[in-house]
């Protein structure tokens, strides 16, 4: 196996372009793989040394758009003012994710390429509404993170393509919440992770809702019908019942040491309804 | 590959597989105070400082480390003697093989957050597992190392 360690994004393009070769951001999920020889490239492409790839754009805090470089590390991501102010859901998620010493390494475009569905980021940044920007041999192009996630560990950006950035939406009023739900140890993975972010109009009535899942199907997901249920009403009890209902219907969960399909399903009920509630009581 | 560092203050380089851990890099070159246990990246014990975060050598490329200034449970309490002072004195080691790593996180959290309040130290602390459970005098040890600094 070869190793290249580019210092710009188009040496990086360049080396890509070679067969059966990764990107590497922190490498947390790569040396794992590696290591239990689950992949087998010719060639690493190593993007500690591009340094546009890295960090919050902190200048943008008068913009809708909070941009954030690919190979920001998570606890990066858990110290910027600007996410923190603007994205706090996504500054929270990061310091769930494992512990201090892979949130000093994972990347956010990690997170999303590696295409995990068990993580943290993917359902937070679907709630939010979050694009990938990709730029590859024809070009460059923006993703939305609803149509990037196309399979279990399989991503819409391919193995010549790099994503360069991830830009979130700052929405005046939103209300998020992320809730992970870890039965067995606080580290784990989460059984159903559920990331909601909403906005509501004057008269409390839902504006805009996005409910996303981690967990509990081959990619993270959007339950789109869960949140067209909301989506123009307030929320009473019996809607919000229905919300839950309606995600656990769209969960397609699978049997495993962090519960049993049933459960997993019940417990998308459950906590999508108690994060609906939280995002309403704050 | 040869790989070249800054360890422990002095420059290092070390012939490596291209896919080799900066743990069996550092352990076959004789800084075996790095220990590995777990080899998932949750136990802690492999902790080892890479430009001032703590890592998990144990899923840390070897190539990544390429430039960059790492510290091991050697050097950084050869640097900081009230970081072994601290350990020594509250008696926060018991079988020893975690020691490493909680002292080097010890380190890193006096990087990151030197006034760090008890619910913080546990907090930081929480991916450090000890298996003879001696997380009381453990704590102690990092809390009385945050003091003195």
């Amino acid at each position: 196996m070869l190793i290249s360690t580019p210092t710009t994004v188009a040496d990086a393009l360049f080396e890509l372009g070679n067969e059966n070769t990764l990107a590497v951001g922190g490498g947390t999920s790569i040396a794992l793989m590696l290591k239990n020889r689950l992949i087998e490239p010719d060639r690493l492409v190593l993007l500690n040394r591009v340094p546009t790839l890295s960090g919050v754009d902190e200048r943008s805090t008068d913009t809708d758009t909070v941009r954030i470089g690919a190979t920001s590390t998570l606890l990066q991501l858990m110290h910027s003012p600007l996410v923190n102010s603007a994205l706090p859901m996504l500054s929270f998620a990061s310091s769930r994710v494992g512990n201090p010493r892979v949130r000093s390494v994972a990347t956010i475009g990690g997170a999303i390429v590696h295409g995990d569905p068990r993580q943290d980021l993917p359902p937070v940044l679907l709630a939010l509404g979050a694009t990938a920007h990709i730029v590859g041999p024809s070009g460059e192009r923006d993703v939305p993170l609803s149509e990037f996630f196309i399979g279990f560990m399989e991503s819409a950006a391919s193995e010549d393509e790099l994503v360069t950035e991830v830009t979130v939406p700052r929405v005046q009023g939103q209300r998020t919440h992320y809730t992970r739900f870890t039965p067995g140890s606080e580290d784990d993975y989460p059984t159903v992770g559920v990331a909601i972010a909403m906005t509501l109009a004057d008269d409390r009535s839902v504006k805009d809702v996005k409910i996303a899942l981690g967990g509990v199907d081959s990619t993270a997901f959007l339950a789109t019908e869960a949140a067209a249920l909301l989506i123009g009403n307030r929320p009473t009890d019996e809607l919000i019942a229905a919300a839950g209902k309606s995600a656990a219907s769209r969960a397609n969960p699978s049997d495993d040491q962090r519960g049993s399909e049933a459960y997993k399903r019940a417990m998308v009920d459950v906590w999508t309804r108690r994060t609906i509630t939280a995002c309403l009581s704050d | 590959m040869n790989v070249k560092m800054t360890l422990n203050g002095e420059p290092f380089s070390a012939e490596t597989p291209s896919d080799g851990l900066l743990v069996d890099v550092l352990r076959l070159n004789g800084f075996t105070g790095t220990k590995e246990g777990c080899g998932v990246g949750v136990c802690g014990a492999c902790t080892v400082l890479v430009s001032d975060v703590p890592v998990a050598s144990c899923i840390y490329l070897a190539a990544l480390a390429e430039g960059q200034d790492v510290w091991t449970v050697e050097g950084l309490t050869e640097k900081d003697s009230a970081l072994l002072n601290a350990f020594v004195e509250k008696e926060g080691m018991q079988c020893g093989i975690c020691t490493p790593g909680q002292v080097v996180s010890a380190y890193a959290l006096g990087i990151e957050n030197p006034t760090a309040n008890e619910e913080e130290i546990r907090e930081f602390m929480a991916g450090n597992l000890c298996r003879c459970t001696g997380y009381v005098t453990i704590t102690e040890s990092v809390r009385a190392y945050l003091a003195s600094k």
